[in-house]
Formats: structure tokens, C-alpha cells, sequence
């Protein structure tokens, strides 16, 4: 068995899931034949991410020694009970305050810290856990340089390209965020993207978008948005304090999300948001009146399943948000 | 009271109006909420709700016990109750997500009455109305979910209930519909005072073996990490010192009390529950049922008065069973429930169709489980919460149905489902399995009107498959 398995919740310590030896594979498949074989366990209206992660699991349940999850969205946490029934695998569910409990996030590093060093045998150590946290630090430092790209203005990286190369970084490679990149300066009109996570096979839907908009960031945990984890000092306790204080749309309040967006729109210099929404993703589902209202850019909701059937309706629909921008700019809208 | 007894069934509305006239307006006036006799007679004919919007109760029947129709008159006077407390200076404290601790807690302060706007789900039902939800629409909730999106509306159009005075607002390990709805009214400029509610991990999902000192078993037999009791008793301790900011009255003792008048009420049901499922006829039908569960959870805002109430409906049902009557047939065929449904009238269907409910999980088990009376009282609270029905797992939520289903009280399990509800899209699979002994029918409520031929049909072939 060569992965730890980790659901796509940033709030689990990935240099706590590299201390261990192997592999850690986030789950963020999107595949609509995967959700088939998902569907036998979970109703058709269970979220399109969740559904092809369980046929991921199923599919390949050998190659998993265990996966961490976490009860940051509802089905997220149901999916490792599904999993754990049907094949075996051990889980682990962190239990991941929605308010602002820095106590039981710190108590549940600890107690997954422990569980790890005795399902794998190994000691946790100082010196361990400070050479993953560089090891990662270094990793995600090569990202940022990449990204950095994405995000100059002009852009001279597509999300698409981006997209290949962190997928490879979350299913544990960690070597390629070095290599270089081609050059694919833009003057499309620059666009944030939120919402539900990017899957690996999300390719086409990046694609599609970026025929006629150039995505010059975004906060998707599919995307960049654990390359901006920063740990500053290399311990536990430095992985408890950076990975609380992440900013996320199911934290209640969730206000330190709409203020770090806020940030972001304005540092990428962005004209217009995108926030794609998968079906029954409730987390940003009932969320996009308010970001209407409060970010006062033009967004464009494109929800999906991962199917892509509805890709004409999507390209008519990106068309028109493109007009939405121009009328923006010149102050029309 | 010296009261006729009549043959139990149940009656349409009309019939329950032709039965009123008959109840002499000194019984009439004998029952009052907040003990006020000035304005506090709620015990009037459903008609008048009818009248008043509820149209689905033209559709529905009713037990014809003096003691049901003196339920129906309290719990759908609550609106007035909630206005009326408001206009009496009494605080008015929404509790929304927990599902029936908070409300003890609120209980423990004077002139404090808790409310869950959640329960306005049965709203767009009772009234067959789908304004709330077209509201929720309007304001940009996604259709496929949770029926409780509906209190965005009530908290937007500010007539459904009172302003609240104090919105604690219970998230974590729960559902997700329910944290969106709570993050939508508080974006709206309601002030939350938000409660964490921990994950209930059992031994199945951690990668090895807890120390036995680690963990502890509640009432129920759900092993639990003991730390968790330790964060709910914190969360409660702010929660204590908030309503003490809000009311400027400090008394641990009126806590002790409460719970005590709580467990009394616990136990009535539970009784009430037993006697149901264990008679030969089934004494009371499934929507009453339903309704006595639900008051578990705040007393539908008169603790003292719906107390009262639950006393009379057991000493009714003791009374059917001992001399066995009741309002269902012999031979109707027992079966449990899981969730509940948003429309009540399915409860009357499925009994019209040939079943009997003995044993649900309405996802309110932790108002269900006595709270401890030997233990520091906020410590009770937090070991009688950890029973709750959704913040463990599935299998934790059906074992008592199972047991059930293996000492064959259970001949067929209905699941009744919220198009894109998080814990039922995730669960109904899991708890068809696990409950595979005995056919199981799952069914999404659809909106007001929508129960049509074909879930009729449906519930048909369920009740031939199991009889």
C-alpha cells in the first residue's frame, strides 16, 4: 500500500500525512463514470465530488493504507463512514470546528498525531516533522513562483497548465513544480474563481473558460489554494496555529473568508468572479446572493455535475459574462 | 375534569368542529398559556387555524380525544405566544440547530422563552403555501435542499416570530443545509451567538484502539471521547453566561429544577411512545405522535402548560390500552420511521394505507434521552446532548431500530428524504442496508401539493410487501 488517503478539506495537516512514509493522495476525483460506481452506496443527490471519490476508493481500495478525513462539510464526513463500511480501510475522522474553537482543532492534531505514530510504527519526532514541514514549505514555495505567474499582469500562465501540475502535486508527487513552464501571456479579461473544489479531471471545464477569460487566481482547494499554506515555524504547534487560521466558506461566521477574497480580487487586479458550484454543494450554493452583494463584481455561477452535458449551455453563458465585463468596464452595468 | 369518554378514531376537521360545541366554555377557559386568563385561552376548534391559513387540516384527521384537540389548539397558537410573550417583556430567544438542549438552559432563566424556527418546515405544509420557499428562492437559496431553508424567509419577512431577543445558533458535526440557512440569517444583520457541537466519533473511525480511560457510553450505548463532554460543557458555560448578561439573573438552581420538570416531560413521552408501540391497538395515530416528540424540544414555548398537556394525552393513552382500544386496526402492520417528514400528511397516509408506527428516529433523539439529575447539571446537559441523532454515525442512528427489527416489532422501515439534504443523500443507502432484514421504502417529500399517485402507489407496494 503506497497512499494515506485524505479527503479535500485543507484543514488536515499534509506534512503530518508525508511524516508517515507514504504517499498522501487527496480525494478530488471528478470523473461521472467514478460517481456510477459511487452512486451504488450513496443517493444520486449526494455531492458529484463525494460520489467519484468513493468509486475512486472503491476502484482502488488496495493501494490505500488509510485516509484522514474530517468533518468539515457534512457528506464529506459521511463519505469516510461509507468508505469504512464498504472496503475496510481504516479511517480517521477529525472532528473540525465550524466556529472558532482553537481548542478542539489543537486536541484533534494531537490525537491524529498519535494515532499516525502507532498505526505506522513511527515516532513523530522533531526532527521529522520540521524536515517535512521544509520539505513541503520548499514545495509549496516552487508552487507560489508558478502562480506568481497566473496572477502578474498580464498573465503569462494559464490555470489550465497550473491546474496539470498541482494535480500532480495532490496525488503526491511532489517532484515537477520546478520544471518549467511555457509561456501563455494573455490579455483576456482576468477572472477570480471560488466555489466547489476542482477535480483532477476538471481539465476541460479550466479549459473551457480560459478559451475567452484568462483565470488569474482563485481560492479552490482543487487549485492554489493549499499552495498558500504557509507554516512559519516547523513543529505541531506551528501546523495547528497556520492550518486553523485558514479561511474557509464553512466556518462560522465565515467572515474571515469574505474578507480574504476581498483581498485577493484586488491584488489580482480580477474583473470578474467565477464561482463554480456543484450540484448540492450547499457550502457555496447558498452563498452566491451574498457574494453578489458583497464583492460588487459581475459573477458568473456555473454549477455542474461533472458530466459536462450542459458544456454548450456553458460556453453561451461564459459568452454572455464576457459582455457582462465589457459593459462593466464601461461602466454600462 | 369529569370528561365523556368517546370510541377513539380519527375525525376530519368538520367532525372535530361538531365535537367542540359540545365542550362547555368553563372547560374552554380552564386552559391558558403563560397562566394568563386575560388572553392566554388557546383551546379552540383546528377550524380556526383553517381559517386563520392552515389549509392542509381540511385534509387531515385527527384524534378525537379532548386531550388531542387541546394540543393542536396549543401547538398552533404558538405564533400568537411567541408576539405575545414579546408584548408581556418576556425575553424571546431563538435557538436554532441543536434540536432540544439550549432550550433547558433558556428554561433556567425567568421570563425567558426559547423557540427553534427550524419547526417552521411544517409551515408551507400545514398552510399548503409555498410562499416561504418561493421567499427562499427569491432571496437566492438553492431549491434542492433542506426544507428548513423556509426560516430564511420567516427572518426575512419578520412575521412569522417575534424578533429575538438572543439567536443561538448550534453548528459543527451536524447537517450542512441547516449551518447554510443560520450563516444566511446572520449575513442579514441578526447577531449570532454561535455554538460549537463536536463530532461524536466512535471507535470505528480512528486508525486504532482509544484507551479505555479516553472514552466513555452514554445512556444510549454510544462509546464517545470523553473530551467532548468537556467542550460542550464550555460551550454551555458561555451560553449560561450570556443569558445571565441578557437577563441579569445568576441562579444555578432554577437549572437543577428545569431539568428535573424536563426529564419529567422525557419520561411522559417515552411512556407515551412504549404504550404506542407495545399495545395491541395502536392507542394514539402517528401525527399525534409526532407532534408529543417534537414538544421535547422547547415545550412549543410554554414549557409548564405543554407539560400539563403531555400529562393528559399519557393518562388518555393508559386508558386506552387498559381497555383496548385505540385508533388504528388490529392488523395493521408495525413499522419505523426515519427522519421526519416535513408534510404531515403523509403520517396520515401511511396509516390510512395500512401501517402502524412503533419506533421512530426523527433526528431529535438527544431531546428524547433523560439528562442525568446526580451530576453537575451543565454536565448532564452535555452527556444527554452526545446521544444526539446526527452528529455520530449512521449505524449509531439505527441500532435501536435494528434491535427492534431483530426482535420482529418491525416488519418494514420508511425513510422519508429532502431532495439534496446533505445527511440524506449521504445516509438513506447506508441505512437500507444496515436495516436489510426488513423492506424499506425511502421517499423524498416533495412541496406542498406534491404528494401525488405515484408515491401513493409506492406506499402501496410497501405495505403489501410487508404484510
Amino acid at each position: 500500500m503506497e497512499l494515506i488517503g485524505y479527503t479535500c478539506c485543507s484543514y488536515i495537516p499534509i506534512e503530518l500525512l508525508s511524516a508517515t512514509g507514504l504517499k498522501p493522495y487527496r480525494l478530488m476525483h471528478g470523473d461521472p463514470l467514478l460517481s456510477l460506481i459511487g452512486e451504488r452506496l450513496v443517493r444520486v443527490d449526494a455531492c458529484p465530488l463525494i460520489k467519484s471519490n468513493i468509486g475512486f476508493v472503491l476502484e482502488n481500495k488496495k493501494r490505500f493504507a488509510c485516509i484522514i478525513g474530517s468533518t468539515g462539510c457534512d457528506m464529506e464526513r459521511r463519505m469516510l463512514e461509507i468508505i469504512r463500511t464498504a472496503t475496510g480501510i481504516p479511517v480517521h475522522i477529525l472532528n473540525n470546528p465550524r466556529t472558532d474553537n482553537f481548542e478542539i482543532f489543537n486536541n484533534e492534531i494531537d490525537l491524529l498525531v498519535r494515532e499516525l505514530e502507532q498505526f505506522f510504527h513511527r515516532k513523530f519526532d522533531k526532527s521529522l516533522v520540521q524536515k517535512e514541514c521544509e520539505r513541503w514549505k520548499k514545495v509549496r514555495e516552487q508552487f507560489q513562483e508558478i502562480d506568481a505567474k497566473r496572477r502578474s499582469n498580464p498573465s503569462t500562465l494559464s490555470t489550465t497548465t497550473f491546474h496539470k501540475m498541482v494535480t500532480n502535486l495532490y496525488k503526491g508527487n511532489l517532484e515537477g513544480g520546478g520544471s518549467d513552464t511555457p509561456d501563455e501571456m494573455t490579455y483576456k479579461p482576468r477572472v477570480y474563481l471560488l466555489g466547489s473544489p476542482i477535480s483532477y479531471e476538471s481539465g476541460p471545464f479550466i479549459d473551457l473558460i480560459e478559451k475567452r477569460l484568462r483565470i488569474c487566481g482563485d481560492y479552490n482547494c482543487g487549485l492554489s489554494r493549499d499552495i498558500y499554506t504557509n507554516v512559519s515555524e516547523p513543529t505541531i504547534e506551528g501546523l495547528k496555529k497556520t492550518y486553523y487560521n485558514l479561511p474557509y466558506i464553512f466556518k462560522r461566521p465565515n467572515i474571515t473568508y469574505y474578507e480574504w477574497i476581498e483581498k485577493e480580487l484586488k491584488l489580482t487586479k480580477s474583473t470578474g468572479i467565477i464561482v463554480s458550484v456543484l450540484d448540492y454543494c450547499d457550502n457555496f450554493d447558498f452563498e452566491i446572493s451574498r457574494m453578489e452583494k458583497r464583492f460588487k463584481l459581475p459573477i458568473l455561477k456555473l454549477k455542474s455535475d461533472f458530466s459536462f452535458q450542459n458544456q454548450s449551455q456553458m460556453k453561451v453563458r461564459i459568452d454572455a459574462f464576457i459582455e457582462v465585463l465589457a459593459s462593466y468596464r464601461s461602466g454600462v452595468v | 375534569m369529569k370528561k365523556k369518554r368517546t370510541i377513539p378514531k380519527k375525525i376530519s376537521l368538520e367532525a372535530w368542529s361538531r365535537q367542540f360545541e359540545n365542550i362547555p366554555i368553563e372547560v374552554i377557559k380552564r386552559f391558558r398559556y403563560y397562566d394568563n386568563d386575560e388572553w392566554g385561552i388557546y383551546l379552540s376548534p383546528p377550524a380556526t387555524f383553517m381559517v386563520y391559513g392552515a389549509r392542509e387540516l381540511q385534509r387531515l384527521k385527527f384524534d378525537n380525544s379532548f386531550e388531542s384537540l387541546r394540543m393542536w389548539g396549543f401547538v398552533f397558537n404558538e405564533t400568537e405566544r411567541l408576539f405575545r410573550a414579546k408584548q408581556i417583556n418576556k425575553k424571546v430567544i431563538a435557538t436554532m440547530g441543536d434540536l432540544g438542549t439550549i432550550p433547558v438552559l433558556v428554561f433556567s432563566f425567568p421570563d425567558c422563552v426559547p423557540f427553534y424556527p427550524e419547526c417552521l418546515w411544517w409551515t408551507p405544509f400545514f398552510k399548503e403555501s409555498t410562499e416561504l420557499l418561493d421567499t427562499a428562492s427569491r432571496l437566492g437559496l438553492p431549491e434542492a435542499t433542506c426544507f428548513s431553508r423556509v426560516v430564511v424567509s420567516a427572518f426575512y419577512k419578520r412575521s412569522y416570530f417575534p424578533k429575538p431577543d438572543l439567536i443561538i445558533a448550534s453548528t459543527g458535526a451536524s447537517c450542512d443545509d441547516y449551518s447554510c440557512v443560520m450563516q444566511i440569517v446572520e449575513s442579514m444583520g441578526y447577531e449570532m451567538m454561535w455554538v460549537e457541537i463536536p463530532y461524536r466519533r466512535s471507535t470505528e473511525f480512528t486508525l486504532t484502539r482509544p484507551r479505555p480511560q479516553d472514552c466513555d457510553k452514554t445512556r444510549d450505548g454510544f462509546i464517545y471521547p470523553k473530551v467532548i463532554e468537556e467542550y460542550l460543557v464550555r460551550e454551555y458555560q458561555r451560553v449560561w453566561q450570556r443569558l445571565f448578561k441578557l437577563t441579569g439573573v445568576n441562579n444555578p438552581h432554577r437549572l437543577v429544577e428545569t431539568i428535573k420538570k424536563v426529564n419529567r416531560l422525557r419520561n411522559l413521552v417515552e411512556e407515551i411512545k412504549k404504550m404506542n408501540a407495545e399495545a395491541e391497538i395502536a392507542p394514539l395515530p402517528a401525527l399525534e405522535l409526532m407532534t408529543i416528540e417534537f414538544g421535547n424540544l422547547y415545550g412549543y414555548a410554554d414549557f409548564d402548560e405543554w407539560v400539563d398537556i403531555v400529562q393528559g394525552i399519557y393518562d388518555m393513552v393508559k386508558d386506552r390500552v387498559k381497555k383496548g382500544i385505540g385508533v388504528l386496526r388490529k392488523d395493521a402492520i408495525p413499522i419505523a420511521w426515519v427522519t421526519p417528514s416535513a408534510d404531515p400528511y403523509l403520517l396520515n397516509l401511511v396509516e390510512d394505507l395500512g401501517c402502524r408506527v412503533v419506533e421512530t428516529e426523527y433526528v431529535i433523539r438527544q431531546a428524547l434521552t433523560l439528562i442525568e439529575e446526580d451530576i453537575e447539571p451543565l454536565r448532564a446537559l452535555a452527556r444527554s446532548f452526545i446521544n444526539a441523532s446526527l452528529i455520530g454515525s449512521t449505524e449509531e442512528r439505527v441500532r435501536r431500530i435494528k434491535q427492534k427489527i431483530a426482535q420482529n416489532k418491525i416488519k418494514g422501515v420508511l425513510i422519508t428524504n429532502m431532495l439534496g439534504a446533505s445527511h440524506c443523500a449521504m445516509e438513506t443507502r447506508l441505512i437500507e442496508r444496515l436495516l436489510s432484514d426488513v423492506p424499506a421504502l425511502s421517499i423524498d417529500v416533495p412541496a406542498p401539493f406534491g404528494i401525488n399517485q405515484q408515491i401513493r402507489t409506492r406506499i402501496e407496494a410497501f405495505v403489501e410487501t410487508i404484510r
